[in-house]
Formats: structure tokens, sequence, C-alpha cells
């Protein structure tokens, strides 16, 4: 017997009980449902997270640090409680980190692959005051980053990979609501003054001259720090941009500009010239990752733009797994289910299995008809479900988008056809699968016994 | 020809051992219409299934055009059931929830008849038994003549060469019964198909040419009313 014609048959054995048919299609087709979510959201997930990157991180950069519990690579920082004390280490929240020196930075710097080594600076302004504006306002300042482009909601960028000049600033289009300017070209060309305060640690010696010499007037003066105001031009407004993590929080500054403010923050300290970490810029056309083989060698802890995504990815992978066991687990259920149908199915077509055996068709195209049958089920189930979650998650995309603050255009459901035709694929063969022991029943049968049945 | 040689078949284990076919020898020749007849256990249902190689006795052999169906292969013997052989049942076994053309259509299928031929071979069939305007309908809203109509036509329409049927009439006033048996009859003369009806009902089987009697498993008379063929003749007088 033809293949087409059995499964014609069993196209319409299924169409004859049709509340049967269709109530073990959606126990699978709730597995579908949520598989095809599962997918979904992985996959929306993967396009968020690699947007999110690219649009942070230069492909070509490396992340550069000394302290490996940094970048995961030993555990938690912190994570082994007590640390060797080092006199370059920087000490963070109680956590001591060992630092990039000047000589780790020459190492960098000095590697023939390396176009440009921007230090993480740590610039911490007392407070900032803006032209016209009487408050007092703080931030983080950070280095304008030319390497990716942002978007501008007022004033022109310079163009990719060119620094922001000396005495220029941009700012995110974030900070106007708290200086209550609507229109971001208002503050475009005005001056925005920074307060530096150093910190200094004197001497017991120097305590007790300047106490000598200027009375206690004198020691406030000088325990109080020094101090110096840095005065800059607004450039730009970047606009605020969701997958653009850094565009959203920080004033930035060139870079010139970021290692003089550094080096007077530092100065007589052990923290003077030395860094947490450093971006460096791998030459285009070389792979970062023979880079980073090169200065892992020398004892740095280098992290490439893909190391980082597959970190996300792997939270990514881990968040999709979890979705997609549910979804297994219904179709666990599903499968008994399918069998228990199918045996219902074949006790019930007993006469009619008789018939169509004496008439002469093979056992083994009776058992096809009963797993063409199963198939069916599972094509049914896998269509049902997947259209259903197709179908949902379009409707919810902007609504979850809004919720989880993805930006406009950013979706967290991206359904992609191959997948889903794949799943339905898949619940075809397991549908099928299950039909096995219901089909051979069928195909055992005696047709003399089943004829007898009346 | 079909030649049935010393087929014994039981059921059960030494202590309950049952013999429901015992040492059973008969000839048909081909076109011939057959009456198996006798009481309700006597074993001629078993005897039929036998003969068709859809039941298998511990011994004997069923040669039909010179070949011994019991040496095939299920396989073989299933084409050969599809192609050469249909059968005719006395509650009909129409499947239900088909129409008519479907299941017509379905021993095409199984047999399969290149699907060309289908639909021609399908109207011609239901057209000799007169339920051309039925071919829509779905077997189950069929009366019973109706339905053993549905079954005949079922069974010609591979154009067998021996069909069987086991009290096609068992279901049915006497009026219809006619009009089925007529149908039989009428089939066998004009195609020249062997016809092999199982009954208890003495009249029908005095319309056929060999009437073979069985009693507890056991032939007990096989009379031919025909003047046999020479070789019919022969193979008869052997048995
Ligand atoms: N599977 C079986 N197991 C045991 N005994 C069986 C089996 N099938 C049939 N028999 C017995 O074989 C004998 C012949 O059965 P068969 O069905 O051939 O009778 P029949 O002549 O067709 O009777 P009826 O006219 O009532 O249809 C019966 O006594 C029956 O009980
Ligand atoms: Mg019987």
């Amino acid at each position: 017997m033809k293949a087409r014609y059995i499964v014609r048959r069993a196209g319409r054995s299924l169409k004859q009980a049709k509340i049967r048919t269709l109530l073990t299609s959606l126990a699978i087709a709730v597995g579908a449902f949520t598989l095809t979510i599962a997918l979904a959201a992985g996959e929306g997930s993967r396009q968020y997270a690699e947007k999110l990157i690219s649009s942070n991180i230069n492909s070509q950069a490396l992340f550069v640090v000394r302290d490996e519990s940094l970048v995961g690579g030993g555990g938690l920082p912190g994570g082994d409680g007590l640390k060797e004390y080092s006199e370059t280490s920087t000490q963070f929240s109680g956590l001591s980190i060992k630092s990039l020196e000047p000589k780790d930075l020459d190492v960098i710097e000095n590697d023939k692959d390396i176009e440009q080594v921007i230090p993480t600076y740590l610039v911490e302004a007392q407070y900032m005051t803006f032209e016209g504006i009487k408050k007092k306002y703080t931030s983080d300042v950070s280095v304008y980053d030319a390497s990716v482009l942002a978007e501008s909601a007022a004033g022109t960028l310079p163009p990719l990979g060119e620094q922001i000049k000396d005495d220029e600033v941009v700012i995110p289009e974030g900070f106007l609501k708290a200086l209550k300017i609507d229109n971001p070209k208002d503050i475009v060309g005005k001056k925005v003054t920074l307060r530096l305060v150093r910190q200094v640690q004197p001497s017991e010696e120097e305590i007790t001259k300047t106490i000598q010499e200027k009375g206690s007037a004198g020691l406030a003066e000088l325990v109080g720090g020094e101090v110096r105001d840095e005065s800059f031009v607004v450039r730009v407004v970047s606009k605020a941009s969701v997958t653009s993590l850094s565009a959203s929080n920080a004033l930035f500054i060139s870079e010139n500009t970021a290692r003089s403010l550094s080096d007077f923050l530092t100065r007589d300290t052990p923290r003077y010239r030395s860094y947490v970490a450093a971006t460096a810029i791998v030459k285009d056309g070389v792979e970062p990752e023979v880079v980073k083989q090169r200065l892992t060698d020398k004892d740095l802890t280098v992290r490439t733009a893909e190391d980082l995504q597959g970190l996300l990815f792997t939270i990514v992978n881990l968040l999709q797994g979890i979705v997609a066991g549910f979804g297994v687990l219904a179709l666990i259920a599903s499968v008994f289910g399918i069998i228990n149908t199918q045996y219902i199915s074949v006790l019930e077509r007993t006469q009619q299995i008789g018939l169509m055996k004496a008439l002469g068709m093979h056992s083994r195209d009776v058992a096809k008809l009963f797993r063409y049958e199963a198939a069916w089920i599972g094509f049914l189930g896998g269509v049902i479900g997947s259209v259903i979650a197709w179908g949902t998650g379009t409707v919810l995309n902007p609504w979850i988008t809004e919720q989880l603050d993805l930006g406009a255009g950013n979706h967290l459901l991206i359904f992609e056809p191959l997948p889903v035709i794949g799943l339905i694929i898949g619940l075809m063969i397991i549908a099928v699968i299950a039909g096995y022991f219901p089909a051979r029943k069928a195909a055992k049968l005696d047709p003399i016994e089943a004829l007898r049945t009346e | 020809m079909i030649d049935v040689r010393h087929v014994t078949k039981t059921y059960g284990k030494k202590s309950t051992i049952f013999t429901a076919l015992d040492d059973v020898n008969f000839s048909i020749p081909d076109g011939a219409s057959v009456a198996i007849i006798g009481k309700s256990g006597s074993g001629k249902s078993t005897l039929m299934h036998t003969m068709s190689g859809l039941d298998r006795p511990q011994t004997g052999e069923v040669i039909i055009d010179g070949q011994d169906i019991l040496q095939l292969k299920s396989k073989e013997v299933d084409r050969f059931r599809s192609r050469q052989m249909s059968f005719i049942f006395q509650s009909f076994f129409v499947e239900a929830n088909e129409s008519c053309y479907n299941n017509v259509g379905m021993v095409c299928e199984i047999a399969d008849v290149p699907s060309a031929e289908h639909q021609d071979r399908i109207e011609r069939a239901l057209e000799a038994v007169e339920l051309t305007d039925k071919k829509k309908s779905r077997a189950r809203d069929l009366s019973g003549g109706q339905k053993q109509r549905l079954a005949i036509a079922r069974a010609i329409v591979n154009d067998p060469k021996i069909l069987f049927a086991d009290e096609p009439t068992g279901n049915l006033d006497s009026a219809t019964g006619e009009i089925i048996e007529d149908l039989l009859f009428r089939y066998n003369r004009e195609k020249g198909v062997t016809l092999i009806i199982v009954t208890h009902d003495h009249d029908l089987a005095k319309r056929c040419d060999i009437m073979i009697q069985i009693r507890d498993g056991k032939i007990v008379s096989v009379d031919n009313k025909k003047p046999a063929t020479k070789s019919s003749r022969k193979k008869a007088g052997k048995s």
C-alpha cells in the first residue's frame, strides 16, 4: 500500500474522531507552545545581548586586568576572604584588588599588534556645576569611547574613532531631567565645572609643623586636601539608548583630560599611574585572540569582546534551558496521552483492522497507519502550539519591551521559522515513537479474532 | 482450481484439544459456485479462513492454481488475497464512517491498483450493485441490504478470481437476501469468478453447482450437480 494512501487514510481516521484528536494534540501543543517561547526568548535575548555588546564594546578591544578575580577567573572578588596586602593594591569597599602598574601598561603598549591602550581612569569629582544653574551635582565621570558610535540628541559628535577635545564634555540626555532642561540644545556650548579634591595623608611631622606655623586653620586646610576646579564646554548631549549602557549615566571627558585628572587625584599615593583595568585596542585585521594569548603569557588576565559575549550567552542559554525544560516536561506528559489515545483507538477499531488485514493489507502497513496517525497528532499539536505562541508572542512583544525597558525596536521574543519547523518535525518524531506500541498491537492483531468481535 | 488436501485444524493444547477441521479433502474447479453447508460450530468459517490463507491449519495443503498458499510468506499471502480473493461477511463489515466511494477505494489502495484506474473501477463496481447515487454517503447511513451491496461492490472492484461469502444473507430479510444472492450468482456467471458461499440455508445451497456438507469438522458429502469437466471429475474422484 502506498504511503500516500496510508497518510490520507490516517488523516481521515483522525478527522472522524475530531474531539479526541484535538484533545490529544492539545497536550502536545502545550509543550510546543513552551518550547517555541523558549526558542524565541533565547533568540531574542541572544540578539539583544549581541546588540548590547556591539554598541558598547569594540570587537577589537581587549579588556585587561591584573586581578583574575575581577573577571571571574578565580571566583568572585573577595571570595577568598583574606588576601595578601600589596602596596599597589587598590581598595574597593574593603576588597583589595591588584592593579595594573606602569610596567604592565608598557607591556601592553609595546605589543606590536596593539594600537592603543586606554586605562580605566578613576576620576571622582566631588561635585560638578553647570553654567547658569546654582545647584551642585554628582555623577560618574568616564572616558569618551571613540570606538563605538553614540547617538546625539544635540550638538555634533566627532566621527567614529576620534576623541572629543580636551576641554569638551559629552553629557547624557538623562542629565537633563535633573537639570530641569527640556531642550537639549539649551545646554550645548554651556560651561561645566568639576570640583576635584585630592586627598592627602600628611605625616605626623607635617601635621606638627603646620600646627606650629598656621594653627588649627592650617591643619584643616592640610587634611582637607588640595582643591582644583576644571571647566569644560558641553559639546554633545548623547541620546539615551537602552542598548548603550555607558551613554545613560556618566559625564564623558577626553582621554587626555581623564589622564591628567587621574594623575592629579592620585599623585603621591600608591595608586598613582596604576589602574584596575585597561582597554587595549587590537589593530584591525589582527585576531584579538592571538594578542590575548601573548598577553596572558605575560601574567595578565585578558578577556576579548567575544569572551564577554560568551559570558552573557552562558546566562542566556541557561535561562533558555530552564524554560525549555518545562516544555520537555509537558511533552513527556503528552507522550503518555498519545500512547493512551492510540491504544484506545486500536481497541475501538479492532474490527476495521481485522477487515483491512483480511482484505490483504500487510501488517507493516497497518502499523504504519497508526504511526502516521500519531505523526498527524504530533504535527497538529506542534502547529497549534507554535502558532499560538507566535501569535501571543507577537502581540505581547511591545508590552514586554516596555515592562523590561528593552528600548524601542528590541524584542524579547524573536520567532524564526526554521527552529519552529524543526520543532514540529521533532514533535512528529516523538509522537511516532509514542505510537510505537499501539501500532505494534494493531499490526499483531489476528484478523480472524478481530472479525469475530461484533 | 482450488485443491484442499488433508487439512486438519485444531484449537487448544493436549487436554483441551479441539479438532475444528479433520482431514478435509476436496477440490473446486474454476468458475464454480460452491456452498459449504453445515450446522453452527461445524467448522464452516474455519474452513473458509483456511482456504483463503487467513488461518493456518496444523497440517495439509491448499493449492490454488498449482501454488500451495500455506507455504507462502505472510506478505505474499496478503498480496495473493488482495489481488485474487475477496470477502463478504454476514455482518457486512463496511467502514461506517467512510463514504461508499472510499469503502470501495480501500481495496484498490491495498491491492496497489494504479491510482489512475481507481475512479473508473470504483464507479463501475458501485454501478453493478446500484449504489451510484450513494457514492458520497457515509456507509453508516445505509440500510442493511445497501451495506451488503456495498460489501459486494468492494468485493468485485479488483476483479477477483475467488469470492468468499460467509453467510452473506444471514442478517437480511428474505427479499433483500434474494437480491444479494442474485447479485452474487450473476457475477459468478458473467465473470466466471469462483464463488464460495458458507451458509446453513439449504435453499441457497441448492442454487450452487457444488454443495459441500460438513459436520464436526469432517466432510460428509460433496455433491456436484453440474456435469463436471474431465479434469475436475478426475480430481473429485480422487478425494
Ligand atoms: N480460536 C478458537 N479457539 C477455540 N475454538 C475455536 C476457535 N475458533 C473456532 N473454534 C471452534 O471451532 C469450531 C468451528 O468454528 P466455526 O466458526 O468454523 O463454526 P461455523 O461452522 O462457522 O459456525 P457458525 O455457523 O455458527 O458460524 C467451533 O466449535 C468453535 O467453537
Ligand atoms: Mg461461521
